[in-house]
């Protein structure tokens, strides 16, 4: 029923369906997750808030299938453009008798398997912890290269061959057409005349630029042609750009890693110029840095560029700047709304932090022990607070400050032993005698406005 | 987390830890063969005359018959050369190697706690000759070490034990030290130490009983090690005074009859790795429940 | 990294302290043939007491003695094995023992990283039982036991494989080559029977090597794979490892390129003690097998009451030890980008 509620003009992305999750523990089953409907449409910045614990980032893994081999899906499903990759992890609950986590790492695996494919692709996440999500042992230049090697293969190897088959005349050309009239439909036929479509998004990223005079960036776009290339690699490279997937050779020990190498190097370049794009400045040099050379702040750029190179269609973000200082938070920030204009992708911005969200959301969600208790427009929730907790919430900030989420009296309830009735009950100034006896579902209180609370029951639904 | 919470709490956390430790079959197994080794070492170190033996601490030989026998209803694990019953040699031999696998690893983990702990809460250059020092005993492989010391001494029961007390206590130290390391960022020990209670006070209130558990489960895997140490040295000949019940030497003596009867080696030999596999799933079991995270695991 | 250095110093400073606490009476002992008397005898203290200073104070000594250890002036040996200058014996001797670290090193190397990678992967899976149940058990035993089950398993039933020595005595009875037990020019016979296109003796020699080399990595792998184990499935819990998934990077690639090496990591600063280990092993295997290395020449050499067997094992085994650490260090700061020296 909560289908037909949340209904909307705009297609999501992903749709979270009455999504049951629990982790079992030596100290009992905790119900991070208890009825989650949600749905995140495309090219809008989803916020989600709730207090620590609420199960925000267990929210997040769960989209992306992140999940540890101990949380049980218990009920309910997540649709990512319409396909329920979990649905064998509830298959595997419903008909066990006792949750064994060996078993459940077993079908997790096979989940992880489906969901590598779109992972990076479709949709990608960013980790609250900048320090501790980049491998200490690679290069951040590959660890961007990466997530292009697995999943546009084709795209680096055209690059290649393009500036190879490229002449002097063509990138000559191409200047010409942009300076007259930008990165039109002309300049595109142009490229694909002579089969040199690698070639836009190295141009268009130097064009882009505006750390650069003009004269340099023509420069430096004149120079992307005529390189040489050797027939061996020019012949699998072709083969990878034709197919668009690492071909099977390439599994073969050493000969594989040749011709990852080769994409590899080729990945370097993208990732630099993404950097650059990003307004990174020394971009070219430090995607051959580790990440132990870089501060916390550039790390999370790099996090975040990672994320963001193969233009997914989400991108999950788990409080991308409460690990860091003010100053870069802002910068952080900055960088978030400019990627929003740019990349037309979906965001789902979880954060303690009601500020921050009131200035990247659309919509915001407020999470409460396990639940969405409250959905709507930013204004609405703002302005219109409805449901008791989210009330409190906005009185318990005084200012446009940054300020977190605290100071409510009372308790969150035991998670291993949740309230039969609604959650928020023990802590709720207008709490009645049926809030005790079951859970209220989410109802329609306005435009686009959901609220699971019995003082709306009955009224406008 | 007002007061009258800290009882049963503590109370609860009593019994998660029997759970977990108890939840975990084969630590349990490892226990009970344990408490196996301890009784036998237990009796006849204090009431050898419940037990037929004429002479508990040595073993009997019989020069009538010396040649291995295989098992038979009189020996039920065989004899070995020059003919000791396997059965009453092991029952003897369990002893001495309990209390000397004991008396090593005790004043050795008493040693380098001490040593560790001086070392982590001074810090500079303290900790640094200490390290220096760990560093250089453990450059000379422990086996080795042993021997050279044993030279010295004179080859004894006692010199093996003060040569691997010797060689294990800058194992602790070290270990203590990186445990110490942890706590003593901890701020309840800046707090101690901010309302000015004395270093001595602090160390041995405050960081000692948190390094303790860790030390305690390493005590409990290295009783099997040492174990393995102890038989390897008597095996190779460290001990020159035969009779001694002791398993390693016990097999030893089947060495010669390899060939024709297998048992008087494999038999004793066994007894080893049963202790020494007894007291590293007990200790694996109690990683688990000291270790927070292994605790709240599945 | 230079700590090495210090290290050495310390380790002379051991073995002359436990050569000085019997007194200057222990120290002759290692340099002087027992079958001497009168004034021969005399007359070699004399020269003795020239280069160790016997009258100055004792660290004053330990500067005279540490220059004769770098002249290569190690003592004297007198063992039923060997009976002459220590650094000869060593010449004999290490190069066989090398050849079993190596051998076994490598199977080591080999087998116990996959599978410690395997079991944490398939972690409470049946394999990951068996290997778990297997390897402890092979921690938990003697290695003087781990050799003997497979001679009575190899040897005594199967007869497949020799039980001791390098190899079987009448091949090599008349080889030029190969005199006085000392083969040339590596003094490892299975090398130099190659070297001297002898396949018959090198397939011998090879035979000799299996059952001791396998023993020593069997006792070393039981502990790599516990310790690689706990190692990889502590790594497979970090964020870059899921960061790594959520890029949709393939499994496989996140096992064994983001969490393998950095799993590797702790296992390579452990790998100091399991190299200790090894070298204990060596002496107890070499022991059990009749393999002639410095293992069988120390224990000879202890059994006898041979101060110059014993004390240039040490030694000798001590910078065995600080070289391979030395080495690991290297290997760490290799793998390691954090780490720049
Ligand atoms: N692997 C796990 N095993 C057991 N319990 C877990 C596990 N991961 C999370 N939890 C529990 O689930 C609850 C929800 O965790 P989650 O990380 O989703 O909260 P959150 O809303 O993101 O909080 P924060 O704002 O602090 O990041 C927490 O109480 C946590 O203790
Ligand atoms: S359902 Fe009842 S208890 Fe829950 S928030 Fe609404 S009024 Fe309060
Ligand atoms: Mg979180």
């Amino acid at each position: 029923m909560e289908s037909d509620q949340l209904k909307s003009n705009l297609a999501p992305i992903v749709k979270v369906e009455n999504f049951h999750l629990h982790y079992y523990t030596r100290r009992g089953v905790y119900k991070a997750l208890n009825g989650v409907n949600l749905e995140i449409r495309k090219g809008e910045v989803l916020g989600i808030a709730g207090e620590s614990g609420c199960g925000k980032s267990t929210l997040g893994r769960a989209i992306m299938g992140l999940i540890p081999r101990n949380a049980a899906v218990v009920d309910g499903r997540i649709l990512i453009n319409g396909r329920d990759y979990l649905k064998p992890l509830k298959d595997y609950y419903k008909n066990t008798k006792k949750f064994k986590p060996s078993k459940n790492a077993d079908v997790l695996k096979k989940v992880n398997n489906e969901m590598s494919k779109i992972r990076g692709q479709e949709i990608s996440m960013v980790f609250q912890e900048p320090m501790t999500t980049l491998n200490p042992l690679l290069q951040v230049g590959y660890q961007i290269a990466e997530v292009l090697l697995y999943h546009s293969p084709g795209l680096l190897a055209s690059r290649r061959l393009s500036r190879s088959r490229a002449k002097k005349e063509d990138t000559k050309a191409l200047v010409k057409i942009l300076n007259e009239n930008g990165p039109n439909e002309k300049f595109r036929e142009y490229l694909k005349e002579k089969n040199i479509m690698g070639l836009e998004d190295q141009i268009l990223a130097i064009w882009r630029r505006k750390d650069l005079h003009d004269l340099k960036k023509e420069q430096m776009i004149e120079k992307l042609c005529c390189e040489p290339i050797n027939s061996f690699a020019k012949n699998y490279l072709e083969t990878i750009e034709k197919e668009n997937k690492l071909p099977n050779f390439s599994k073969i020990p050493i000969f594989g890693r040749i011709v990852k190498r080769e994409l590899i190097k080729e990945g370097y370049k993208k990732a630099s110029e993404f950097l650059g794009l990003l307004g990174i400045p020394n971009s070219d040099k430090m995607v051959y840095m580790y990440p132990h050379e870089l501060s916390g702040g550039q790390r999370q750029r790099i996090v975040i560029a990672t994320a963001m190179i193969n233009s997914p269609q989400l991108v999950i973000l788990d409080e991308p700047t409460s690990a860091l200082d003010v100053t870069i938070q802002a910068q952080i920030l900055e960088l978030i709304k400019e990627l929003k204009e740019s990349i037309n992708s979906s965001y789902m911005f979880i954060s303690h932090d009601l500020s921050v969200l009131a200035e990247v959301s659309d919509r915001i969600a407020i999470m409460y022990a396990g639940q969405v208790v409250e959905v709507g427009n930013k204004d609405a929730i703002f302005d219109q607070p409805k449901h008791p907790y989210t009330q409190m919430l906005m009185e318990a900030i005084p200012t446009i400050e940054a300020h977190e989420l605290k100071g409510i009296k009372g308790e969150v309830p035991d998670m291993r032993n949740p309230p039969k009735g609604c959650m928020f009950r023990d802590r709720c100034p207008y709490a009645m005698p049926i809030c005790a006896e079951k859970r209220p579902d989410l109802i329609k209180v306005g435009e686009d406005h959901y609220v699971s609370c019995f003082l709306y029951e009955g009224g406008k639904s | 987390m007002s007061k009258s919470n800290a009882k049963p709490d503590r109370f609860r956390e009593l019994k998660l830890s029997l759970q977990v430790f108890f939840s975990n079959k084969s630590a349990v197994a490892g226990l009970i063969i344990f408490l196996f080794y301890f009784f036998d070492a237990l009796i006849l170190q204090f009431f050898p005359q419940i037990l037929p033996f004429k002479h508990p601490y040595q073993l009997t030989p019989n020069y009538a018959n010396p040649i291995p026998q295989p098992p038979s209803f009189k020996h039920p694990f065989g004899t070995t050369y020059p003919g000791v019953d396997l059965l009453n040699a092991i029952i003897k031999s369990i002893r001495l190697d309990f209390w000397l696998s004991l008396e090593i690893v005790i004043p050795g983990a008493i040693i380098g706690l001490v040593v560790g702990i001086i070392a982590t809460y001074f810090g500079g250059w303290i900790d640094e000759v200490l390290m220096r020092v760990t560093d250089i005993v453990f450059s000379i492989p422990y086996l080795v070490l042993a021997i050279a010391i044993g030279y010295v001494l004179g080859r004894t029961l006692q010199s093996m034990m003060i040569a691997l007390i010797l060689v294990w206590w800058p194992l602790y130290a070290r270990y203590a030290r990186s445990v110490t390391l942890e706590t003593k960022e901890l701020t309840f020990i800046e707090a101690a130490r901010a309302a000015g209670t004395s270093n001595l006070k602090i160390m041995f209130k405050h960081i000692l009983p948190n390094s303790l558990p860790p030390v305690f489960v390493q005590i409990s895997l290295d009783l099997g090690t040492i174990m393995l140490t102890i038989s390897a040295l008597a095996f190779i000949g460290f001990l020159p005074a035969a009779n001694l019940p002791e398993l390693g030497y016990l097999t030893s003596l089947g060495y010669n009859y390899i060939q024709t009867a297998p048992w008087a080696m494999i038999i004793p030999g066994l007894f080893i790795v049963l202790f020494a596999l007894a007291v590293n799933l007990m200790g694996d079991g109690f990683r688990d429940v000291i270790d927070p995270r292994r605790r709240s695991e599945l | 990294m230079l700590l090495f250095i210090p290290t050495l110093l310390g380790l002379t400073v051991i073995v002359f302290v436990l050569i000085h606490i019997g007194g200057t009476n222990k120290l002759l002992a290692m340099y002087l043939s027992p079958r001497l008397t009168g004034a021969a005898r005399q007359q070699i203290i004399a020269e003795l007491d020239q280069k160790f200073h016997f009258n100055d104070p004792i660290y004053i000594q330990y500067f005279y003695w540490l220059a004769q250890i770098f002249q290569g002036n190690w003592g004297i040996t007198n063992t039923p094995i060997f009976s002459g200058p220590v650094t000869q014996a060593i010449e004999l001797f290490f190069p066989n023992t090398l050849m079993l670290t190596i051998f076994a090193a490598i199977l080591i190397w080999l087998i116990s990283i996959p599978l410690g990678v395997h079991t944490a992967v398939n972690r409470d899976k049946p394999s990951d039982n068996v290997i778990r149940v297997g390897s402890l058990t092979f921690y938990a035993m003697p290695w003087y036991l781990i050799g003997i089950i497979l001679i009575i398993i190899f040897a005594v039933w199967l007869k497949i494989l020799p039980i001791n020595g390098t190899v079987n005595p009448s091949l090599v009875a008349d080889l030029s080559w190969y005199h006085n037990g000392i083969s040339y020019p590596t003094h490892i016979l299975l090398i130099d029977a190659l070297i001297h296109g002898n396949l018959v003796v090198a397939g011998n020699a090879f035979l000799h090597l299996i059952m001791p080399s396998v023993t020593l990595a069997l006792g070393v792998m039981a502990a790599l794979v516990r310790l690689m184990r706990g190692t990889m499935l502590e790594t497979l819990d970090q964020d870059f490892v899921n960061f790594a998934r959520a890029k949709g990077v393939p499994e496989k690639v996140v096992i064994n390129l983001h969490a393998k090496n950095n799993a590797l990591l702790p296992v390579i600063t452990n790998f100091g003690y399991l190299v200790a280990g090894l070298l204990g092993g060596v002496v107890v295997i070499e022991d059990v097998f009749s393999y002639p290395g410095i293992g069988m020449w120390l224990t000879d050499a202890m059994i006898n009451n041979d101060m110059g067997g014993i004390m240039g094992g040490t030694l000798l085994f001590g910078i065995i030890l600080v070289v391979t650490s030395l080495a690991l260090d290297l290997i760490y700061a290799k793998i390691d980008p954090r780490i720049r020296y």
